[in-house]
């Protein structure tokens, strides 16, 4: 309860997050270590950082981990822009028609309780196990964030410059583009940041289960071969990725709410 | 509703604009679901398999949130705390969850064990970091009135600090519960005997279309109900709230 | 220059609790080709309701609103509206707000830059021309909220309550600048106001609503004493010093007063 009142010292601060730093390392040393089946069940830090070098430049699974990286980066993107392509429009649309909310809102909520992954065999059964199958897994994960943000974001537009628009001779695609959308930019980045994770995290899943390159696939070929350091290199690369998306998301969110927040 | 079934009887059976090779019409779903719930579908009735699966998912999220929300409130209360457990949490978080399946099999195998780790995972960092912040943002003014009036340390935290991050707890609940589903079925996919999404797999590879919509709404189905159940309970326990 | 007709114009909403709230009722009214108009009456009189039937924001339950004959059904830019809080585009800059009705319309480049210079003039908002709405002062925003109505040429101008969020000294400037205004582009105009003063001050004709429901209780004609005595060339100050003024200005004070406290 101590805790709650008196702040512990900067120094202090940085001090027990370095020890803390060092106390989750030394823990996975020893137990790596200590356990009795070696670096097969648990590698070393150290161990994982060198295969991570080797997986540099030496192919496994097909190619080298900045060729799996690339294969699942272009999933990533193509899933992520398409959610985003299609989802903020029509959020935006449906902020703005009513009888467009009401189609797609009790099919949307029908749809929202199913887990992206358990698109798999849909997508796989419609466009193959490829780009196309692992694409739409994306899509289906990062989907909903983009448009129920992009939906709030128009919905919270004052509705005055809506009128003002409308009174100067705006036609709906005028005030979608020049209206909604600028309203709406801050709410729509917020979805977007989230959608990012949503589409990485599904990106991981659909490549565990089909997928002939990409870092979920390294997993599942060396979970099979019994390789758990792979694994876990594979699983740094994968967090390292997915961390820096999201810095650059949350600074441009950062930077526009900013701007917003200035003209507001 | 209604719109919908016509809509979908028509645009499989009605008219064939849809390939039933590639997605079901209504009767074929329907002889789908008659055969899972008698004889039985991948090894199991469908509700042996719903069953299979929920209780996965409940035991992960049970022991998710019996370690994450603890924690979270330990490290919204002492800084120190906070300072000391960051780290290692900095770390481990921008992994998804999802991709510590291959390393929970690895050690655990194909059985019950792996999933519910993987699930804990998944479920834990939600709970952690709602309950985290939700502490943190303790209203420090009533947290002085509650000790002006005599209230010692334990009091506050379970009379003053809880109630006000219970909203936030129940976010981070909600986030949590949904990571379970989506983790499950991509655990079971990978590789399970019994679940839902063992019925998702056996039926893509056999391409029975229709038996992967009846288990694709089931997935729903229960991610719904379970996602009500919390909502429910938050309602009862934070009767403050509209 | 076209007119504007209420013939027989009533508004009910509907609560949602399902009762009636009968806001106008029978409401004949027309404001003739470059008439000015001002509206008065206690709050919650429907003032503000009259003028979005004319806008073709609302549409009336009973009789009809015709501008230049036609009956209104929606929205159009032969009728500009000035909304009380501006209602200018935030993410806009001056020159951008007043430039878009003229987009709307499909002008090209070169009369859009004719205009907008030509407003941004006449509105002494040279130097602002490129800021945003944030960065100006309130008298400021309503001059560009004028203008951008003013650029799209219409027939029609709806104000409601433009001066309202304006503190004294900027209501009385604009007061004048808009005397000015409609000196050199005369138009038809219905002006919502609370401020007594400021109807007959601006009006040729100032109508009085009645509270509960909204509907004609009198109708004022300053006109021929505005014209005899060349208010529009003399400075507001010295306008409200006369007699005639003072008079008109009790006589509207005394009528409104029956309406807030009736039996009096
Ligand atoms: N969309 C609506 N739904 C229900 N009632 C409404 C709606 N718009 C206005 N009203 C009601 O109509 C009445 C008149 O409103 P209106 O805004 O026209 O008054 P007003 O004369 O402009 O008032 P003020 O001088 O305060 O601006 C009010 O009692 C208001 O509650
Ligand atoms: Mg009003």
């Amino acid at each position: 309860m101590a805790g709650l009142k008196r702040r512990p010292g900067r120094y202090e601060s940085w001090g027990l997050s370095l020890l803390g730093l060092g106390l989750f390392l030394g823990v996975w040393q020893v137990l790596a270590v200590g356990m009795t089946a070696g670096p097969q069940v648990l590698p070393a830090p150290l161990a994982v950082i060198e295969t991570t070098r080797h997986l540099l430049v030496a192919p496994f699974a097909g190619h080298t981990l900045l060729g799996h990286l690339a294969a699942s980066l272009q999933r990533f993107g193509l899933g992520f822009g398409l959610a985003a392509l299609v989802g903020v429009p029509l959020g935006l649309a449906m902020g703005r028609f009513g009888w467009l909310d009401d189609l797609v809102t009790p099919l949307f909520e029908a749809l929202r309780f199913v887990a992206p992954l358990a698109w798999v065999p849909f997508a796989v059964l419609w466009f193959g196990t490829g780009i196309g199958g692992p694409v739409m897994v994306i899509f289906a994960g990062a989907f909903p964030p983009c448009l129920v943000n992009a939906y709030r974001g128009a919905r919270q537009v004052e509705a005055r410059l809506v009128e003002a628009a409308q009174t100067l001779g705006a036609g709906p695609l005028r005030i979608i583009v020049e209206v909604l959308l600028p309203g709406a930019l801050p709410a729509i980045v917020a979805g977007l940041r989230v959608a990012a994770g949503l589409a990485w995290q599904s990106l991981i899943g659909a490549e565990l289960i089909v997928a002939g390159a990409g870092l979920g696939f390294v997993m599942v070929q060396a979970q099979s071969s019994l390789s758990p350091q792979i694994v876990m290199a594979a699983m740094a690369a994968v967090g390292l990725v997915g961390m820096l998306i999201d810095i650059a998301l949350r600074r441009a969110e950062w930077a526009i709410r900013r701007q917003w927040d200035q003209l507001a | 509703m209604l719109v919908v079934l016509g809509l979908w009887w028509t645009l499989t059976s009605g008219c064939g604009l849809i390939d039933p090779n590639r997605f079901p019409d209504p009767a074929e779903t329907w002889a789908a679901l008659q055969q899972i719930l008698t004889p039985g579908y991948a090894g199991g009735t469908l509700v042996q398999q719903a069953w299979a699966s929920t209780r996965l998912v409940l035991l992960g999220f049970a022991v998710a949130v019996t370690t994450g929300v603890p924690l979270g409130a330990l490290m919204g209360l002492s800084r120190r705390a906070e300072s000391l457990l960051n780290p290692a949490f900095l770390l481990l978080r921008p992994i998804p969850p999802l991709a510590w399946i291959p390393l929970a099999v690895v050690w655990l195998g194909l059985g019950d064990g792996a999933k519910i780790l993987v699930i804990w995972i998944a479920a834990f960092v939600p709970c952690v970091i709602n309950t985290w912040t939700g502490v943190r943002g303790a209203d420090l003014t009533l947290v002085a009135a509650a000790r002006v009036h005599g209230a010692d340390p334990v009091r506050v935290l379970l009379e003053v600090i809880l109630p006000g991050a219970l909203p936030m707890i129940f976010t981070g609940l909600r986030l949590s519960l949904q990571a379970c589903w989506t983790t499950l079925v991509a655990a079971e996919l990978v590789g399970t005997l019994y679940g839902l999404g063992r019925v998702l797999d056996s039926a893509y590879r056999d391409v029975n279309p229709a038996m992967i919509l009846v288990a694709m709404v089931t997935v729903g189905l229960l991610g719904a109900a379970t996602t009500r159940l919390i909502a429910a309970l938050e309602r009862g326990l934070t009767p403050w709230q509209v | 220059m076209k007119d504007i007709r209420f013939d027989g114009v009533g508004k009910t909403f509907t609560t949602r609790g399902g009762a009636a709230c009968v806001v106008l009722h029978d409401i004949d009214l027309t404001v003739q080709a470059r008439e000015f108009v001002a509206v008065v009456g206690p709050s919650g009189s429907g003032k503000t309701t009259l003028l979005r039937m004319a806008a073709g924001l609302d549409q009336p339950s009973a009789g009809e609103v015709r501008v230049g004959g036609r009956r209104v059904t929606g929205p159009g830019p032969d009728r500009a509206v000035v909304f009380q809080h501006f209602a200018l585009f935030p993410w806009k800059t001056v020159r951008q707000n007043i430039a878009f009705g003229l987009r709307c319309q499909g002008a090209s480049r070169a009369r859009q830059t004719v205009a907008v210079d030509r407003y941004l003039a006449l509105m002494g908002l040279d130097d602002a021309a490129d800021r945003y709405p944030s960065q100006l002062s309130g008298g400021m925003q309503q001059r560009v909220a004028l203008a951008r109505s003013y650029a799209i040429e219409p027939d029609v101008l709806l104000m409601d309550e433009p001066f309202g969020a304006l503190d004294a000294q900027t209501r009385t400037v604009m007061q004048e600048e808009l005397i000015r205004l409609s000196r050199q582009e005369p138009r038809t105009v219905l002006f919502i106001t609370h401020a007594v003063e400021e109807a007959v001050y601006l009006a040729d004709r100032v109508v009085v609503l009645a509270h509960d429901p909204g509907r004609l209780r009198e109708i004022v004609d300053i006109g021929p004493t505005r014209a005899a005595e060349a208010w529009n060339t003399r400075p507001i100050h010295e306008v409200m010093e006369l007699p005639s003024f003072t008079h008109l200005r009790t006589r509207l004070w005394r009528l409104l007063r029956d309406q807030i406290r009736p039996g009096n």
